[in-house]
């Protein structure tokens, strides 16, 4: 069984409902100064509530919340920056991998062009040659190139020695 | 953006494909040089004038003179001409072109005796010079030249730069490898 104060209590938050309501509002003495008393009471209710709110917010719990709120918005549109630049770290794997591979490549060839063994195609090159063993059986042939000039040289020793009649156009 | 730099590589590629088809053919001087030793030796000839250094180097004659030439251009590589004096001639027979040059077979007759044949290969930027018979002082030189840009840009390059032969060989070696390199991709 709730004494008055507590219905009292329940009827000014609203929380009484019902058969119990009308008994309680028909227990009052004057319902009009209940009435005001109520609205006072809510409208009291209401001013803590919001005071009380606001002083919550001044503490060091809100400080907190802001900065960590400001961090957040910071982070992300660092976040957003990051992401718009063209250097991607995908693109940054691509190009370096293109790179290297160009790197190689040009490596591979400038180097097997530098083995002595294999001979320039870019000089003449004799691949065989012969004299007539009857006119001149003593002859003798080398093939060597002149670097410096880029001349490929066949010499020949022991031909046969012809008078100067022959030099005539 | 694939799609652009996919383009320019289609058309860097077509380039270096078409480029050698474009060029223009090429002209093969054969000639027969006598080399003597003269008290006041007279110019060589034009032919001759960027290997004359080397010759009198190698041979060690003063003079020379041309005595019978050819200059022969060259559609298809499978061409074959005579270069003749007197009584020497030279029967060049081209076998076809390969990569840098053409493929040669030379024989040198004294009237219609053959006393020397030789295959060669020879490169559009390097002549050919065979020492010949010793005909009275002097001795009979038989020179191929090809008669291109190649050769010509290479001499007037070394007359310009003589100690940067070697870097611009690599460069050009390894920029010849890449365009062959590509060509052969090519489908």
């Amino acid at each position: 069984m709730k004494t008055f104060e507590e219905k009292w209590t329940a009827w000014l938050d609203g929380q009484l409902a019902g058969r119990e309501l009308i008994e309680f509002e028909a227990s009052l003495p004057d319902r009009a100064a209940a009435e005001a008393e109520k609205r006072d009471a809510k409208k009291l209710g209401a001013l803590l509530k919001r005071e009380l709110g606001t002083e919550a917010l001044r503490n060091e719990e809100f400080f907190s919340h802001q900065l960590r709120e400001r961090i957040a918005r910071e982070s992300a549109t660092q976040d957003r920056h990051r992401t718009t630049t063209w250097w991607t770290v995908p693109r940054m794997v691509w190009a370096g991998a293109t790179s290297l591979a160009l790197f190689v490549l040009f490596s591979v060839l400038v180097v097997r062009d530098r083995n002595p063994a294999e001979q320039s195609q870019y000089l003449s090159q004799i691949l065989q040659a012969r004299v007539d063993p009857v006119v001149s059986p003593d002859a003798t042939i080398t093939m060597f190139e002149s670097k410096e000039s880029r001349v490929t040289v066949l010499w020949t020793e022991g031909l046969q020695t012809l008078p100067a009649d022959y030099a005539a156009k | 953006m694939r799609y652009r730099v996919a383009l320019f590589t289609a058309v860097i590629a077509l380039v270096m494909v078409a480029t050698p088809s474009l060029r223009a053919a090429e002209k093969v001087w054969s000639g027969l040089v006598m080399a003597e030793n003269a008290e006041k030796p007279h110019a060589a000839p034009a032919r001759l004038g960027r290997i004359e250094k080397t010759l009198i180097e190698l041979f060690g004659y003063n003079q020379f003179e041309v005595i019978g030439e050819s200059n022969k251009t060259l559609k298809t590589g499978d061409e074959d001409w005579l270069a003749s004096s007197k009584y020497f001639s030279l029967h060049v027979d081209a076998k076809g072109v390969t990569t840098g040059g053409y493929e040669l077979n030379l024989k040198l007759f004294k009237d219609k005796q053959l006393l020397l044949e030789t295959e060669t290969k020879l490169s559009k930027q390097s002549p050919i010079v065979i020492k010949g018979p010793q005909i009275g002082g002097g001795q009979l030189l038989l020179v191929l030249i090809v008669d291109g840009d190649e050769w010509n840009s290479t001499q007037e390059s070394q007359a310009r730069h003589p100690h940067s032969d070697y870097e611009s060989n690599q460069l050009m070696n390894a920029w010849r490898h890449l365009t062959r390199f590509v060509r052969n991709a090519w489908p």
